[in-house]
């Protein structure tokens, strides 16, 4: 029988700091074409998460497949797109040097990357300052072009880590029409967030504490498991009755 | 490892640098001030130091001739560029303007000064000899040394236009750098450590931000190796070493008229390896902070022991000799030996090939250790 190929599949996957344990034991699974969110507090190890996906942090044991090949891998890493929290723009160059930088360095050149990059400025709404210095940009703007710089290669995979932080309301709006258009043509997306309106959003939600992936499921599941009409409620719900578990078990 | 990879990594950095005036000037002017700066101040020619001339000699008559004042010839031999003559009959005033700092010394010519002179030289067994005595502040080297050099300079040519040749005679003739003068010796030094300086600290910082503006990780979640990105720096970097070297050159043959024997070709071949390694050491060093201002605390430990150790601003060999053997432990020595032997000796490549060697191993060494530490860095 075919095992069925998971965008993403971990297998007890685990990070150590020190003493410290940012990701514990995690198993995942996110099917190809749906917007997979992560919520839980600062600290809950979903950045840590993420950075492990795109192999830019070594788990401690345990590992991943992505798109159905074991990472980290060379082919994998042109399939993805990464979004840090840090936005991952160069503050030194303009909107269009940093779009060709990320557009050459996935190979992508010439009139197919210009025609790319005028494409998602229109999207982000940025034509105006295209060669403006991203240093001279607003918050909101430089969250827009770093998302611009992480569509530029059409990844099949998408790891949004808080992507709209700082985006005002409208625009944010818009952003998730476009995720959900990119959902429709096959896109894989986990992505990150703190804004309850977008959770409900996502296909399924996970909420993750302490490294653990305490709960997940389709956002009006999880309500009506919890009982509760807010997902900030639900996830308390949750969180609680984990550490009355967790206290049980000591 | 993907070719186009390495290049884009390349522009992206080369574009960041031009796009900062601050780091344009960085990289192009502050060395041209500095060479400026260092090359006049550090010339090396002590000029007008005050002396006072106290000249008591009462000259000699031969038995048949005129009568001589051998002290007024060697006076009148002295370099008035080095030294600025004041003549003053009390030594004891004299005295009090070189404890009142107005004079560097005074130089006592005693009244028996050309008899004692002229009749010891007919007859070795007279009893007395002709005797100079420089009272001076010997607290600054560099005048005093000026002082004697010059004194015993005009003495020895007094000597010889008087027909008296000394018994023995030091010959010193150049194989290299004849008319060298202390810029020539300089320029090659300074090449060396502004390009180790600016590359090492410039990119230390360009890294430290790439850190913490989280494009570290996204280039590296790309297909963009650790390998890549450092190979990517490299060459941008090698390629503004060797345009600060083509810059230096230029002012210093236009301004300073210096000294270049040799292939200056050589000269950008040491430096670009020189550049190489530097980028390398400030990729690693940047794994030891986390924002721009902690990356500034390295500064004195980049600067301190180039500046000290590797014979930019004198020769390896005025280090004492015990704490030599660091200088080769820092990478500018051998850019900087490199250049000189090139521009001073005009040596080829069949000669300075050590040089290069220990600097393409620093390269290597360096290039090797920023990949690790990279990559290290995801655990």
């Amino acid at each position: 029988m075919k095992t069925k190929e998971y965008a993403i599949l971990t297998d007890y996957l685990t990070k150590n700091y020190g003493d410290f344990t940012a990701v514990n034991n995690l198993n995942l699974k996110v099917d190809k074409g749906e917007i997979y969110g992560l919520l839980g507090p600062n600290g809950a190890g979903k950045t840590t998460l993420i950075k492990m996906l795109c192999s830019i942090s070594t788990p401690t044991s345990g590992g991943a497949r992505i798109l159905g090949k074991k990472i980290p891998d060379g082919d994998i890493a042109s399939k993805i797109g990464y979004m840090p929290q840090e936005t991952g723009v160069y503050f030194g160059l303009t909107v269009d040097q940093n779009m060709k930088f990320y557009s050459r360095i996935f190979n992508l050149q010439g009139e197919k990357a210009e025609k790319r990059i005028a494409e998602l400025l229109k999207f982000v709404d940025l034509e105006d300052w295209r060669y403006e210095m991203v240093d001279n940009l607003s918050g909101g703007m430089k969250h827009r072009v770093s998302l611009a710089c992480t569509l530029i290669h059409e990844p099949d995979l998408l790891f949004l880590d808080e992507p709209t932080v700082g985006v005002d309301p409208e625009l944010r709006v818009s952003f998730w029409d476009y995720f959900e258009q990119l959902r429709d043509n096959g896109v894989t997306i986990l992505i990150t967030t703190h804004y309850m309106d977008e959770a409900r959003r996502c296909d399924r939600i996970g909420f993750m504490q302490r490294g653990r992936l305490i709960a997940e499921d389709k956002p009006l599941k999880l309500l009506e498991e919890s009982g509760k009409d807010s997902l900030e409620d639900a996830f308390l719900a949750f969180a609680r009755n984990e550490d009355t578990m967790r206290m049980e078990a000591v | 490892m993907k070719f186009y990879r390495i290049m884009a990594v390349s522009r992206r950095v080369f574009r960041g640098v031009v796009n900062d005036k601050r780091s344009l000037v960085l990289l192009f002017l502050a060395p041209i001030l500095a060479m400026c700066v260092f090359g006049v101040a550090f010339s090396g020619d002590v000029e007008n130091v005050n002396v006072i001339i106290i000249n008591q000699d009462q000259g000699f008559t031969p038995p048949m001739g005129d009568t001589i004042y051998l002290a007024d010839e060697i006076v009148n031999n002295l370099n008035t560029t080095t030294l600025s003559i004041h003549n003053m009959t009390s030594i004891d005033d004299a005295r009090a303007e070189v404890e009142s700092g107005q004079a560097s010394a005074v130089i006592i010519f005693p009244e028996d000064f050309s008899e004692n002179a002229i009749l010891k030289s007919q007859d070795q067994s007279y009893p007395n000899s002709a005797e100079i005595t420089i009272e001076g502040d010997d607290s600054i080297v560099n005048i005093k040394t000026a002082i004697t050099t010059t004194v015993s300079t005009a003495l020895s040519d007094t000597l010889t236009e008087n027909g008296v040749t000394p018994a023995i005679q030091l010959n010193s003739d150049p194989i290299y750098g004849e008319d060298a003068e202390f810029i020539d010796f300089f320029v090659p030094g300074i090449l060396a450590f502004v390009v180790y300086l600016l590359t090492t600290i410039l990119t230390l910082i360009t890294f430290v931000n790439e850190r913490s503006s989280g494009t570290l990780e996204r280039v590296l979640s790309s297909p963009v190796t650790e390998g890549e990105l450092v190979m990517g720096y490299a060459i941008t970097f090698g390629t503004f070493g060797v345009l600060q070297v083509a810059l230096l050159l230029t002012i210093a043959i236009l301004v300073f008229n210096i000294m270049v024997v040799g292939n200056v070709l050589l000269a950008f071949l040491a430096v670009a390896i020189l550049a190489i390694s530097c980028q390398a050491l400030g990729i690693l060093l940047s794994s030891l902070a986390k924002r721009a201002e902690q990356a500034i605390q390295f500064f004195p430990l980049v600067i301190l022991p180039a500046f000290l150790l590797s014979g930019i601003f004198w020769p390896i060999q005025a280090i004492p000799e015990w704490i030599r053997p660091f200088s080769y432990l820092v990478p500018p020595t051998y850019a900087a030996n490199a250049c000189r032997a090139v521009m001073l000796k005009g040596w080829g490549l069949d000669k300075i090939w050590p040089d290069i060697l220990a600097l393409v191993i620093f390269a290597l060494l360096f290039l090797g250790l920023a990949i690790w530490t990279l990559k290290r860095g995801k655990n």
